[in-house]
C-alpha cells in the first residue's frame, strides 16, 4: 500500500490527471464537432457512424473518468488542480481554465459519462429512422461536454459555460419534435426559466470577483471537498449563496419553478431520462455541493434551502399523486428527490447528498427508459401474480375526507404555483413590454405616414 | 512591398479600401441595366477587406497611429489606428458575406449601387478622426441608406422615419462639433461652449445608436428597407465611431457625457431585448436585437479602464458578425417563402434545416453562447464594468438574459410547428452554406481562440485614452507607450 500511496503521490500524477482531465473534456467535445460538422458542409453521416461517434467519445470520457477515480482513490481523494492555461487575459483580469478533480467531481464525472454512454446506446435503437436522429445525437454531445465542463470546473467562469450548454441542450431536445406546438411552448417555458435563473449564477460571479477578485474556487474555498472551508466574509458569503440557490432553483425545478418540468417530458425518452431523471435534474444540486462552504458560511442560505426544498418535495408529492401519464408522474417525482436533496444539501450534509443524488439518479433513468414499455410491463407482471396487484394504502386515507378533498383540489391546480406566477408576474410584464411595443409602433407608423412633398409623394408598387 | 514604408502602404490600402467600392458604385451607375449587381460588389469588397487586413497586419506589426493630412481639433484628415485597423476589415467582411450570400432577388442595381456608395463613405469616416470628414462622411452614409431604402418598394415610410432621425442626428452633430471647436475641450480649461457642444454630440451619437428613446428607426429600417442596407445602416455602429473620435481623451478626463452614454447603452439593451420578446415579424425582431446589442458598445466608452473600451469593441464585433449571420440567414428565408411572421410557429425546419442551425447558432453567438466571441466580449464588458459602474453589469446580464429568450422564442416561431405544405421546398444554396460555415468559423475561432484578438484590442484602446494632439508635421507616428501630450 505504502508503495501504491508513493506512486500515486500528487507530484507524480499530475501529468496524468491532466491528461485525465483532458480527455474527459475533448472527447465529447470532439464527438461533437465530428458529427455536427458534417449536416452543416451538407454530408450527414449515417446512423450508425454518428451513434458510434458519440459512443467513442463517452466511452472514452468514461475510461478517463474511471482510471482517474482509480487514481485519486489510491492517495486518498487528495484534490488537484489542472491549469490548462488562461483563455485570454487584459491587464490584471484574467480567464482561466481551471479544473477540478476531487472526492466531489471524480465519482460524479465517472457516473455522468457512464450515464450518456447508456442513454447513447439505448437512443441509438429507440430513435433509430427518427428524422431528427443527427440532431439528438449532436444534443446529446453537447450536453455530455457540458456537463463535464459544469462538473470538472474549477472557477465560476467555467461552471457557467457548462451550465450554458447544458441549458441550451435541454431547451432544444425538449422541443426536439418542434412540429408539436406543445413541445414548443415546453421548451420556450424551459430556457425561459433557465434564463431567469442564470442571472443569479452570473451575477454570483460578479459578486465572486468583485469580493475576492477572482471566481476561482481555490479563491473562495480553503481545502478539498468535503472538508473545505469559505474564505469569503460573512456578507457576500451570504449573497453569494442566496444568489447560488436562485440560480439552481430553475434546473432543478424547485418552488416556484417547477411548471415546467412535467411539460419537458416532450421531449425524446431518452433525453427525459438523462436530463430530468438523472443529470441536468440534479446539476444545481452539484452546484450547491461545490459551493457548500459558502452555505456553512451563511446559515440562513443552509435555512432557506431547507425550507425550498421541504415545500417542493410536499407539492411534488401531492401534485404527482394525481398526474394522468406516467411521465409527468416521474417527472413530479424527480421533483421530490431534488427537494429532499436540497434539505440535505440545506442541513449542511455533503456525502448523504451525494449519494441521494447518484442512487436516485440511477433508478429515476431507469424507470423514464422503461416507460415506453410501462403497459407491457405492467401485463407481464399481472399475468405473473395471476391478477391485479394490490393497491397499498397511503397516509392519505387516514386523513378526514374534507382533507383529502381540499389537498386532491390542490393538487389538481398544481398547488396554485402556476397561476400565482403567471398572473403576478408573466402577465404583468408581457402586458407592460405589449403596450411599449404599441405605442412605439403607432408613433413610427405616425412618423413614417408623415408626407412633407403632400399626395403626390407615392410609393412604388412592390 | 518590404521597401515600402508603413505609412505608405497604409495610406495605399487605405485608398484602396475606399475606391473599389466606390468604383463598383460608379460601374454600376454607368450600367444600369445589368442583369446582376453581385460580381462587381464582391470584387470590390474583396479588395477592400483584402486592403482591410493589409492596414491590420501592417498597423500590428508596428502599432502606431499613422496620420496624414490636415488637423483640425486633435484629428487628422487620414488617421489610422487600432480601431481602424480593426473595424474597418470586419465591417468590410460582414458586408462582403452579405453581398456574396443574399438571394439575386434583394440585389437591385440601384440598391447595389447606393449600398456601395454608403459603404465607401463608412470606409472613408473609419479612416478619418477629422471633425468635419467624420461629420460629412457619416452624412453621405446616411443619404446612401436613405435613398436605398427610398427606392425599395414599401420603403417609404422606413425611409421618411429615418430621414427624420437622421437628420436631427446630422444637426446635432453639426452644432455639437462647431462648438467643440470654438471651445476645445481637448485642451484643459474648456468653457461651458465646448462642454455643451460635447452634450450634443453625444445627443447625436444617442440618436445615431438608436438607443432609447430614439431607437424606433432602427426595426423600421430593417422592415422596410433591403438586408444589406439594414445592415450597412446598423453593423458599421457610425455613432459609436463618432463617440470615439469626438468624444473620447478630453482633457479633464472622463466627458460626463460618455458617462451618460455609458448608463443609457446598457438600459437601452435591456429595453431592447425585453422588446425584442414580443416581435411577431422577424425583421422587427432582428431590429430589436440589433439595437439591442449594439447600444452595449457604448457601455463600454466611459470607461477609464483600456478594458472597458475594449469589452465595448469587442461588443462591437461579436454583436456584429452575429447579426450579419442572423441577416443572412432571414435574407435566404424570406427570399423562400416572404416576410416571416413569428405570432404562429411557421414549420420552416423542414424546408431548410442548415438554415435552422446556423440561425439558432448565429443567435445564440449573440448572446453570450460559451465558445462564441460575445461570451468573451460579455466577460470584458462586464468585468471592466464592475469596477466602475456595478449596475451597467446588471444590466448587461439582464439585456443577454432577455435577448436569449427572445432568440429562442424567434427560432422556434419561425422552424418549429408542422410543416407548410403547400411552400415550395429549397435546399440551402451552396453559397448560402460557404457563407455561413466561414462566419460561423470566424465567431467561434475568435471566441475559442480571443487572446489575438483581446491583445490587438488592448493596444489599440490604450492610445485613445490619451489626449489626442495637434502636431504640425504632416506625417507622423506615434510608438506605443510615448505620451502625446
Amino acid at each position: 500500500m505504502s508503495l501504491l500511496a508513493a506512486v500515486l503521490e500528487p507530484e507524480r500524477t499530475h501529468d496524468l490527471v491532466a491528461a485525465l482531465v483532458v480527455a474527459q473534456l475533448a472527447a465529447p467535445a470532439l464527438a461533437l464537432l465530428g458529427i455536427g460538422i458534417p449536416p452543416l458542409l451538407g454530408r450527414p453521416l449515417s446512423e450508425r457512424t454518428t451513434s458510434r461517434l458519440v459512443g467513442t467519445g463517452f466511452a472514452t470520457a468514461f475510461l478517463a473518468a474511471l482510471v482517474m477515480f482509480g487514481v485519486l482513490a489510491g492517495r486518498g481523494f487528495a484534490p488537484e488542480t489542472v491549469h490548462l492555461g488562461t483563455w485570454f487575459s487584459f491587464d490584471r483580469h484574467a480567464a482561466t481554465i481551471d479544473l477540478v478533480a476531487d472526492g466531489l467531481s471524480v465519482p460524479y464525472v465517472c457516473f455522468s459519462t457512464g450515464l450518456c454512454l447508456l442513454v447513447n446506446a439505448f437512443a441509438g435503437r429507440y430513435l433509430h429512422r427518427e428524422p431528427g436522429f443527427t440532431r439528438f445525437f449532436v444534443l446529446l454531445a453537447v450536453f455530455g461536454t457540458g456537463m463535464n465542463l459544469m462538473v470538472l470546473a474549477g472557477s465560476f467562469d467555467v461552471l457557467f459555460a457548462g451550465w450554458e450548454l447544458i441549458g441550451i441542450s435541454s431547451t432544444l431536445l425538449i422541443g426536439f419534435f418542434h412540429e408539436r406546438p406543445n413541445a414548443v411552448r415546453a421548451a420556450i417555458r424551459a430556457f425561459v426559466t433557465y434564463r431567469i435563473c442564470d442571472v443569479g449564477l452570473l451575477a454570483a460571479s460578479v459578486v465572486a470577483h468583485t469580493a475576492v477578485g477572482s471566481g476561482d474556487f481555490d479563491r473562495l474555498f480553503h481545502g478539498g471537498w468535503p472538508d473545505a472551508t469559505c474564505l469569503v466574509p460573512a456578507a457576500p458569503a451570504t449573497l453569494l449563496a442566496l444568489l447560488l440557490i436562485f440560480a439552481t432553483l430553475g434546473k432543478t425545478a424547485q418552488v416556484p419553478f417547477t411548471g415546467w418540468l412535467p411539460l419537458a417530458m416532450e421531449g425524446p425518452t431518452p433525453s427525459s431520462a438523462i436530463f430530468y431523471g438523472a443529470l441536468s435534474i440534479h446539476a444545481g444540486a452539484y452546484v450547491l455541493l461545490r459551493c457548500e462552504p459558502l452555505l456553512q458560511a451563511a446559515p440562513l442560505a443552509g435555512w432557506l434551502l431547507v425550507t425550498i426544498g421541504s415545500v417542493t418535495a410536499a407539492h411534488a408529492n401531492a401534485v404527482g399523486r394525481v398526474q394522468t401519464d406516467l411521465k409527468s408522474m416521474l417527472a413530479y417525482g424527480s421533483m421530490a428527490q431534488a427537494g429532499l436533496i436540497f434539505v440535505e444539501i440545506g442541513l449542511g450534509w455533503r456525502v448523504v447528498p451525494l449519494v441521494h443524488v447518484v442512487s436516485h439518479a440511477i433508478l429515476r433513468s431507469l424507470q423514464i427508459l422503461r416507460s415506453p414499455s410501462a403497459l407491457h410491463d405492467r401485463h407481464t407482471l399481472v399475468a405473473a401474480l395471476g391478477g391485479q396487484p394490490g393497491a397499498g394504502r397511503s397516509w392519505t386515507d387516514r386523513l378526514p375526507q374534507a382533507w383529502r378533498l381540499a389537498i386532491y383540489r390542490l393538487a389538481l391546480d398544481r398547488g396554485y404555483e402556476e397561476m400565482a406566477v403567471a398572473r403576478l408576474v408573466v402577465e404583468p410584464f408581457r402586458r407592460l413590454v405589449d403596450r411599449l411595443d404599441a405605442w412605439e409602433r403607432a408613433g413610427a407608423d405616425w412618423l413614417g405616414d408623415l408626407r412633407l412633398r403632400g399626395p403626390r409623394d407615392r410609393e412604388p408598387l412592390p | 512591398m518590404s521597401g515600402l514604408d508603413p505609412a505608405t502602404l497604409v495610406l495605399g490600402a487605405g485608398a484602396a479600401a475606399v475606391a473599389a467600392p466606390l468604383a463598383a458604385a460608379g460601374l454600376l451607375q454607368f450600367e444600369s441595366r445589368r442583369a446582376n449587381p453581385r460580381p462587381p460588389a464582391v470584387a470590390a469588397l474583396v479588395v477592400t477587406v483584402l486592403s482591410g487586413f493589409m492596414m491590420l497586419s501592417t498597423w500590428s506589426a508596428t502599432p502606431q497611429t499613422f496620420s496624414r493630412g490636415d488637423r483640425l481639433g486633435g484629428g487628422a484628415a487620414f488617421h489610422v489606428d487600432g480601431v481602424t485597423a480593426t473595424m474597418l476589415p470586419f465591417v468590410a467582411g460582414c458586408l462582403l458575406l452579405v453581398f456574396a450570400t443574399v438571394p439575386r432577388r434583394m440585389l437591385s442595381a440601384g440598391m447595389t449601387t447606393w449600398c456601395l456608395a454608403g459603404a465607401a463613405a463608412t470606409f472613408g469616416l473609419f479612416l478619418t478622426a477629422h471633425p468635419i470628414l467624420v461629420l460629412a462622411l457619416s452624412a453621405m452614409g446616411a443619404g446612401a441608406v436613405w435613398r436605398a431604402t427610398r427606392d425599395h418598394p414599401g420603403g417609404r415610410p422606413a425611409a421618411r422615419v429615418y430621414a427624420f432621425v437622421m437628420g436631427a442626428s446630422l444637426v446635432c452633430a453639426a452644432a455639437g462639433t462647431a462648438m467643440m471647436l470654438a471651445d476645445p475641450p481637448w485642451e484643459s480649461g474648456c468653457g461651458w461652449v465646448g462642454t455643451a457642444g460635447g452634450w450634443l454630440v453625444a445627443l447625436a451619437v444617442v440618436v445615431r445608436e438608436g438607443l432609447f428613446p430614439f431607437h424606433v428607426w432602427v426595426p423600421m429600417l430593417f422592415a422596410g428597407a433591403p438586408l444589406p442596407i439594414a445592415l450597412l445602416a446598423t453593423v458599421p455602429q457610425v455613432g459609436s465611431y463618432a463617440a470615439i473620435r469626438l468624444l473620447l481623451g478630453h482633457a479633464d478626463g472622463v466627458a460626463q457625457e460618455l458617462v451618460a452614454l455609458a448608463l443609457l447603452g446598457p438600459a437601452t439593451a435591456v429595453y431592447g431585448a425585453a422588446l425584442a420578446l414580443v416581435q411577431r415579424d422577424l425583421c422587427r425582431l432582428i431590429g430589436t436585437l440589433a439595437f439591442s446589442q449594439s447600444a452595449l458598445v457604448l457601455a463600454g466608452l466611459a470607461g477609464t479602464l483600456p478594458m472597458e473600451l475594449a469589452g465595448g469593441l469587442c461588443v462591437w464585433i461579436a454583436s456584429g458578425l452575429s447579426l450579419t449571420g442572423i441577416g443572412i440567414v432571414a435574407a435566404a428565408l424570406e427570399g423562400r417563402a416572404g416576410s416571416l411572421r413569428l405570432d404562429l410557429p411557421q414549420g420552416r425546419f423542414w424546408d431548410a434545416p442548415a438554415l435552422a442551425a446556423f440561425f439558432l447558432l448565429f443567435g445564440l453567438a449573440g448572446i453570450g453562447l460559451p465558445g462564441t466571441l460575445s461570451f468573451v466580449a460579455d466577460d470584458l464588458i462586464i468585468a471592466g464594468s464592475l469596477a466602475e459602474h456595478l449596475h451597467c453589469g446588471i444590466l448587461v446580464i439582464l439585456s443577454t438574459v432577455f435577448a436569449g429568450i427572445a432568440v429562442v422564442r424567434g427560432w422556434f416561431g419561425i422552424f418549429g410547428g408542422p410543416p407548410t405544405v403547400d411552400a415550395p421546398r429549397h435546399a440551402i444554396l451552396p453559397r448560402e452554406r460557404i457563407g455561413c460555415a466561414v462566419l460561423l468559423a470566424v465567431i467561434f475561432g475568435l471566441g475559442l481562440f480571443p487572446r489575438p484578438l483581446v491583445q490587438t484590442l488592448a493596444q489599440a484602446c490604450v492610445p485613445l485614452l490619451r489626449h489626442p494632439t495637434v502636431a504640425p508635421s504632416p506625417v507622423h507616428h506615434v510608438p506605443p507607450g510615448v505620451p502625446l501630450r
